[in-house]
């Protein structure tokens, strides 16, 4: 029964998804568009230079594309299904989070689980046809396959974390857009969306390492192009461990204090 | 004149009413200046890395990025409330302000003070000074007019894009996705020499999306790199008309959109 009601609350974001075919043609072209224009890019800039910081043109290319397809993985709108915590702090309906038999963090978990999954789908799907045309190069050997499947779950795991957090932080301030903007900033800057980290100068590079940020892509997107060798793999993964450990115990102690200020009818 | 002063009278309120959240607006304003940051990031790492790009020397390729910033920051400033525009359809806010004595663009446009710009336009002030002192060329008038006139053009054209999915949003809100996707894409790609790309790509962001005539053109007339751009010289010269003549035709698109508007529940 408890698997069934997870599924009911997993698949609400990815049916809303299936149900408006526009918005699902418009990610399509979007993907596609974003992909070929991104692997015009650094093929482009590639064209009178050979290997710099340590990427060749087919890293750095393979890099930028799989940066964009992992993009996908939470970009869904919830802002359209108005059951974004925002939304609920300004209507004051967070409150029936809390009169449910589901406790508000795990619908919460299995809302985002749903999404990632549907997300990963799109990813999954923009990764097999970049790799039949030849976009991106496939994994080295079976062992980093295995290790960037394992890096990309912690990742996104941590992501999911730090996305609650902003969202956890509507508990306090009502209002989260500035701190979701800085997030999203902050994420795709740290993380390598922009340019891969390691085209940054070494104070910054050291920096992020201090961050969560680089373990959500930065980590596994150099595991799979041979960029971080398979010998410092286990390290990193250890990295990106302890900050899901550490994001958990964050975000559980903020849930907690989060429920002290829901009211509800006045209190 | 009356409608100057109400229209003052309003931005002044909204500016009062960001300021009850104080983080918040604090917040906003240091957001605009980040983004910003980030496109600077991106172009400073490329210009590192890849010298000469595209035959620009790097003092010629910062004034792209300074000159687009420059532009969006206005456009946030005074017309960029087209961007979610979809939110305010879904919840029949267009229904109410078509009631009201005001053109419905204008009450879109003072729906709310666009903190963010003050960052905006804080960091693309300072990346255009930074270009200007580094830059080689003779600021002669002609020179600074025709940037000035680019920046307004670019400022312009920046808007039509967002006004014409505005339109379409009237009639299909979901049009918004599509919003997000073009400031990304003008951040991203809007801010270096596009010759670097494949000549596909680089007619596509020229004639599909014209992003190439918000900053890439008129700087390459400025710099003398027009007669390389892969247009003709006199269409890279005439951006920012291209600008106001895009903008213009926006806002027919808009008003025929607008009248046939039925709800979102029609």
């Amino acid at each position: 029964m408890a698997v069934l009601h997870a599924w009911r609350a997993a698949r609400v974001t990815p049916l809303g998804e299936l149900h408006t075919p526009p918005r699902m043609t418009a990610v399509l072209l979007r993907l596609t568009v974003q992909v070929v224009l991104v692997a015009s890019l650094w093929t482009g800039l590639y064209a009178h230079t050979g290997t710099t910081a340590g990427l060749t043109r087919d890293q750095a290319v393979t890099y930028a594309v799989l940066a964009v397809l992992a993009s996908r993985l939470r970009e869904l709108d919830q802002y359209a299904g108005r059951d974004s915590v925002i939304q609920h702090m300004h209507y004051g309906t967070i409150v029936y989070w809390y009169l449910r038999p589901l406790p508000p963090q795990r619908y919460y978990a299995l809302r985002a689980l749903g999404e990632q999954l549907y997300g990963f789908a799109w990813a999954l799907g923009g990764y097999a046809v970049a790799l039949a045309a030849g976009v991106v190069e496939p994994p080295r050997s079976a062992a980093v396959a295995g290790v960037f499947a394992l890096s990309l779950l912690l990742g996104q795991w941590v992501l999911y974390y730090i996305m609650l957090v902003t969202d956890q932080w509507c508990f306090w301030a009502l209002r989260n857009n500035a701190a979701v903007m800085i997030l999203v900033f902050a994420q795709n800057l740290l993380s390598g969306v922009y340019a891969p980290l390691w085209f940054f100068p070494d104070w910054f590079v050291t920096l992020s390492a201090f961050m969560p940020f680089q373990a959500t892509l930065s980590v596994p997107l150099s595991l799979y192009i041979g960029r971080i060798p398979l010998s410092d793999a286990a390290g990193q993964l250890a990295i990106q461990a302890a900050w899901v450990v550490i994001l958990a115990l964050l975000t559980r102690f903020l849930w907690h204090r989060a429920a002290r200020r829901v009211i509800s009818q006045g209190g | 004149m009356h409608a100057v002063r109400i229209v003052w009278r309003v931005t002044r309120l909204n500016f009062r009413a960001q300021l009850e959240y104080r983080s918040e607006f604090l917040l906003m304003v240091a957001i605009g200046a980040i983004w910003q940051v980030s496109v600077i990031v991106f172009a400073t790492v490329l210009l590192t890395r890849f010298t000469g790009m595209g035959g620009w020397d790097s003092s010629e390729v910062l004034l792209i990025p300074a000159t687009r910033m420059l532009a969006h920051g206005l456009m946030v400033l005074f017309l960029g409330r087209m961007f979610g525009i979809g939110r305010d359809i879904q919840e029949g806010r267009i229904d109410v302000y078509l009631t009201r004595p005001m053109p419905v663009h204008r009450q879109v446009q003072l729906a709310y003070f666009p903190t963010n710009a003050i960052g905006d336009l804080t960091v693309a002030a300072g990346l255009m000074a930074g270009a200007l002192s580094r830059s080689h060329l003779d600021w002669t008038a002609v020179r600074i007019s025709y940037l000035i006139a680019a920046i307004i053009g670019g400022m312009l054209l920046e808007a039509a894009l967002f006004t014409a999915l505005a339109s379409a949003s009237l009639r299909f809100p979901a049009a918004e996705y599509w919003a997000r996707w073009l400031e990304e894409l003008l951040g991203t790609f809007g801010s270096y020499p596009l010759n670097v790309l494949p000549k596909a790509v680089g007619g596509f962001l020229t004639y599909a999306l014209p992003l190439a005539f918000v900053a890439y053109f008129p700087a390459a007339v400025l710099t003398g790199h027009g007669h390389d751009t892969g247009v003709p010289y006199w269409l890279a010269a005439a951006s920012p008309l291209l600008g106001v003549l895009v903008y213009l035709a926006s806002r027919l698109l808009w008003r025929r959109s607008l009248a046939h508007y039925a709800g979102v529940n029609a």
